[in-house]
């Protein structure tokens, strides 16, 4: 069970798990030895809105950092994911089929996307942003947005 | 249909939401067409005003409910006024078992919003069979 770190903008309330890393888009990485587990913020989650769908690369795609890796649908928006490292996919949250709402539910558990087997996670990893980083962003982005409500 | 009670459809009033507009439109289709004998629509707003013909009318007999968000303040609604709610329906659901009709538009529904209403209002019409024995009409 990670910690967090949180903050309220509004009638909201975000967090920002400690023990991985994140793009400033708000795709997080966690890694165990090689293999690195990537999933959606609380704070993209949200702003995304109720997701109808999530369609994940299917187990094999070889992605560079950048690639798309997922593509929601939600309420709101489409949006295609962007990979944060390089790698290949090797497993697929099979939830992300019948359950898509578990992104909602619980980004940093259950609402993981996919597990993509680095082939530079030491570089990649140097590029991506720490918790604390994340959570300057991420707090900077949610009181923009709240202005605009 | 002579004695029995109509089943009341309660949709969301989300407006400028476009599954609030996909919960309605599939309440008037069901209430307005497809359903028009057995069903009465009774509006969200009315209960949120307390509005005491509402309230009564949710008090006497089965509802239906159609919820545009996770809020689903539909539901609530009927509950906190007393009604019983036999089957509750939220939107999103409805949209994964129909991915090919995805809706946009918010005045006015595009054709994916008005097909799937038209799905979602097919499936409470059964419902609403159901509830009254098998019966339609």
């Amino acid at each position: 069970m990670p910690e967090f770190l949180e903050v309220a903008v509004d009638k909201f309330k975000f967090r920002v798990a400690t023990d991985r890393f994140y793009t400033r888009e708000g795709l997080w990485a966690l890694a165990e030895g090689y293999q690195v587990h990537i999933g959606l913020s609380d704070f993209l989650q949200q702003r995304s809105g109720d997701i109808a769908f999530a369609e994940i690369k299917p187990v094999g795609t070889k992605l560079a950092v950048g690639d798309e890796v997922a593509a929601i649908e939600t309420i709101k928006v489409n949006i295609a994911l962007s990979s944060p490292i390089d790698g290949k996919v090797i497993e697929v949250n099979p939830e992300m089929d019948t359950a898509p709402e578990a992104i909602n539910q619980d980004p940093y558990g259950a609402g993981w996307l996919a597990v993509i087997a680095a082939s530079a996670w030491e570089t990649d990893r140097a590029q991506l942003l720490d918790p604390q980083a994340y959570f300057v962003v991420m707090k900077a982005e949610a009181e923009e947005e709240a202005k605009k409500l | 249909m002579t004695d029995q009670k109509r089943v009341v459809i309660v949709p969301c009033s989300g407006i400028g939401k476009t599954y609030g507009s996909v919960s309605r439109e599939a309440a008037y289709d069901v209430t307005q067409d497809l359903r028009a004998e057995t069903t009465q629509l009774v509006p969200l707003s009315l209960l949120v005003l307390g509005d005491a013909q509402a309230r009564a009318a949710v008090a006497d007999t089965q509802a239906i409910t159609i919820d545009g968000c996770k809020l689903a303040c539909a539901t609530k609604m009927v509950k906190d006024s007393g009604g019983t709610v036999a089957k509750d329906y939220a939107v999103l659901d409805v949209y994964r078992r129909y991915k090919q009709f995805k809706p946009q538009g918010i005045a006015e529904l595009n054709e994916g919003g008005q097909q799937l209403a038209h799905a979602l209002a097919r499936e409470i019409a059964q419902e609403v069979d159901a509830l009254n024995g098998g019966q339609h009409g």
